[in-house]
């Protein structure tokens, strides 16, 4: 069966005229085409969210109070499926970029893992696979855009009463200083982690600064109130009917503890076991995170670098197009030839960037495989590994209860 | 402690079955010529731009001539051409380029003497020294393989020629047809350079396969170390 382009392809130009092409002309091409020969406007960068501007992290000086300091998990974010994401990807080189954006689904929460711990406000602050019911706080996150050039991303977050900490659209614009000198990092000139500041920095100073705002508006009996509530939610999802009696839903549909099991109480003495094992486990997971965090880091900063410069020449090139002179009226050779030199030099850049994409996949696939790969007694990705990981826990904690059970 | 550690502590559980992993044939992409190679250009049988333009311009006089021996021709009664300078007055509005123009735009195009294409299961690329690389997928649906700032490229599959159409600002259009001789020993190009849909110039340029010396080196693209390359190929 010949396809439309097929057919079309099939009225060819004779070596003696274009007669047939008049009629082989078919929809898309003529797009295209129109697309082509008339330079539209560039389009605004698309920054609905105000940028952050300049923001300073809120940094305790002192350990604060036990009912302050919230366990966190940061839910590694997924993209928006939109037409403004990928915008550099054509047919051929979508996957290269989209591969891209699936491995800054898991480094950008860690920028935020690691701007919470530094804040000193927090507990626990761990990067999971997925909602985790043994923290007080879980933060998720959708990147709506991500080049080197800007940031955007919605965060949500909930607390384990069902509350909502934020629902919000955060976005941040990069500046060249943003950036090292040179992110051409070589033996002599070694990325330096430890005094290097994320170009969206500002972006992360700001959640955590948000989110501590919520929380210093929380009393320190509701902040008492919550960490119970997320002991009891725990322990609710290890036996629920055990323990799914200790909860109920208040006004607003937010959970509360109707009733709480006495501290010697043996089952939640089990439920602090097992959590100390879980508590473990996503530590592990963490530090599984952050391996992958610290081997794309250097890689990821020259990555963005290049991103930058290409997003300000793509807008520069498309400003130039719409206020004229880049191309003359007249169709003499000089005007054709520069025409397809145009179009030559710009697929020849854009297909390096594509490999530039490409080498950042390469570069970072051991990281990624090294995260995901088969660990003993598991398999899938880390995210199939913690999901049987909550099951073995459910299973081990019924077959102590029985075991105890029987014993007595 | 580790992951596995953590793991074998808490539960043993039984390993999934591997699986071995088999190739598998991909029935979506149809079977096509072997386009892959090195190609040289065979001068003797491409065409000559002069010569060709020398040639439209003879078939158009004679064709001319012919209009102006019939006595009710259209072209035989617009009467000759009147200028005033360089410029052609009762010359027709809104026309392309010129034929000579678009020759040496063709010539300009179709000037690598060197072609190397590399073709898998996926897709077939045709790199050419000094120009970006053509690229298309082997399926029967159309792709777009680039879509940029200053042109737009179309590609497909018309029975066994591959087939790439550029669209440039100002309705200028390039096609490259490809073919490959049934003895697979030479690859025929056939460019054509279309300006407003009315004036085009084809220029067909013949290439011969010939044996490179094979890459020495497996390489791999990466970000910060460049192009990373070892010797694995040819200790296999």
């Amino acid at each position: 069966m010949q396809s439309r382009l097929t057919s079309r392809l099939t009225a060819t130009v004779q070596r003696q005229g274009v007669g047939a092409r008049g009629i082989a002309v078919g929809l898309a091409l003529a797009l295209l085409m129109a697309a082509c020969a008339t330079p539209v406007p560039p389009a605004p960068r698309r920054i609905p969210a105000p940028a952050v501007g300049e923001v300073s992290l809120i940094r305790s000086p002192i350990e604060p109070a036990q009912h302050q300091l919230l366990d966190i998990g940061v839910v590694i974010f997924h993209n928006l499926p939109d037409q403004f994401t990928l915008q550099n990807s054509t047919e051929l080189n979508a996957g290269a970029f989209a591969e891209i954006r699936q491995n800054e689904t898991q480094y950008l929460p860690y920028v935020l893992r690691n701007t919470l711990i530094d804040s000193n406000h927090w507990g626990a602050v761990r990067v999971l696979p997925e909602p985790d019911p043994s923290v007080d706080l879980v933060i998720t996150g959708a990147i709506v855009e991500s080049d080197g050039l800007a940031l955007e991303i919605e965060i949500r977050a909930f607390d384990s009463t069902g509350l909502e900490w934020i629902n919000k659209t955060y976005a941040d614009i990069t500046q060249s200083d943003d950036f090292p000198d040179s992110s051409r990092f070589t033996a002599s000139n070694r990325f330096d982690p430890v005094n290097f500041v994320d170009p969206f920095q500002d972006l992360y100073d700001q959640i955590n600064n948000d989110l501590l705002s919520m929380r210093d508006s929380l009393s320190e009996q509701e902040l008492i109130n919550l960490r119970r509530v997320s002991q009891m939610v725990y322990a609710t999802e290890l036996s629920p009917e055990s323990f799914a009696h200790t909860l109920k839903e208040g006004p607003g549909g937010l959970l509360t503890v109707s009733s709480l099991p006495a501290d010697d109480d043996p089952m939640m003495r089990r439920v602090g076991d097992m959590q100390l094992r879980h508590h473990t486990f996503i530590d592990t997971v963490d530090q599984y995170y952050q391996s992958l965090f610290d081997e794309m880091q250097p890689v990821y900063v020259t990555w963005r670098h290049y991103s930058r410069d290409q997003s300000l020449e793509n807008q520069s090139a498309e400003r130039q197009i719409y206020e004229g002179g880049v191309y003359g009226n007249a169709g003499n050779f000089l005007t054709l030839s520069q025409r397809y030199d145009r179009y030559r030099w710009a697929k020849i850049y854009e297909f390096e960037f594509a490999e530039l994409a490409s080498g950042f996949n390469n570069e970072i696939a051991p990281a990624i495989l090294e995260l995901n790969r088969n660990v003993h007694g598991l398999d899938g990705t880390m995210a199939d590994q913690y999901a049987q990981w909550r099951k073995i826990l459910r299973a081990l904690f019924a077959l102590e209860v029985e075991t105890s059970a029987g014993e007595n | 402690m580790p992951l596995s550690g953590l793991i074998l502590s808490a539960l043993l559980t039984t390993p999934a079955l591997a699986m071995d992993e088999l190739p598998v044939l991909n029935l979506d992409n149809p079977l096509r010529m072997d386009f892959s190679g090195s190609w040289e250009k065979d001068f003797r049988r491409s065409d000559n731009w002069e010569d060709e333009l020398n040639r439209i311009f003879r078939l158009r006089q004679e064709a001319a001539n012919r209009d102006r021996s019939t006595p009710y021709s259209r072209r035989a009664n617009q009467g000759p051409a009147v200028t005033l300078g360089n410029l052609r007055l009762n010359r027709g509005r809104g026309r392309g380029a010129n034929i000579v123009d678009l020759a040496r735009l063709a010539e300009y195009i179709s000037r690598q003497s060197i072609v190397t294409i590399r073709q898998n299961r996926e897709e077939v690329r045709i790199e050419r020294d000094g120009d970006a690389d053509l690229v298309c997928g082997l399926s029967d649906a159309p792709m777009t393989p680039y879509t940029g700032r200053y042109g737009a490229e179309l590609c497909g599959w018309e029975r066994q020629q591959l087939v790439f159409e550029i669209t440039l600002p100002d309705d200028l259009m390039i096609i490259h047809r490809f073919s490959v001789a049934a003895d697979a020993r030479s690859l025929r190009m056939v460019t054509s350079v279309i300006s407003k849909g009315t004036n085009s110039f084809t220029l067909i340029t013949v290439y011969n396969r010939y044996d490179a010396p094979a890459d020495e080196f497996d390489c791999v693209q990466t970000l910060s170390r460049g192009r990373v390359c070892s010797q694995g190929s040819l200790q296999d």
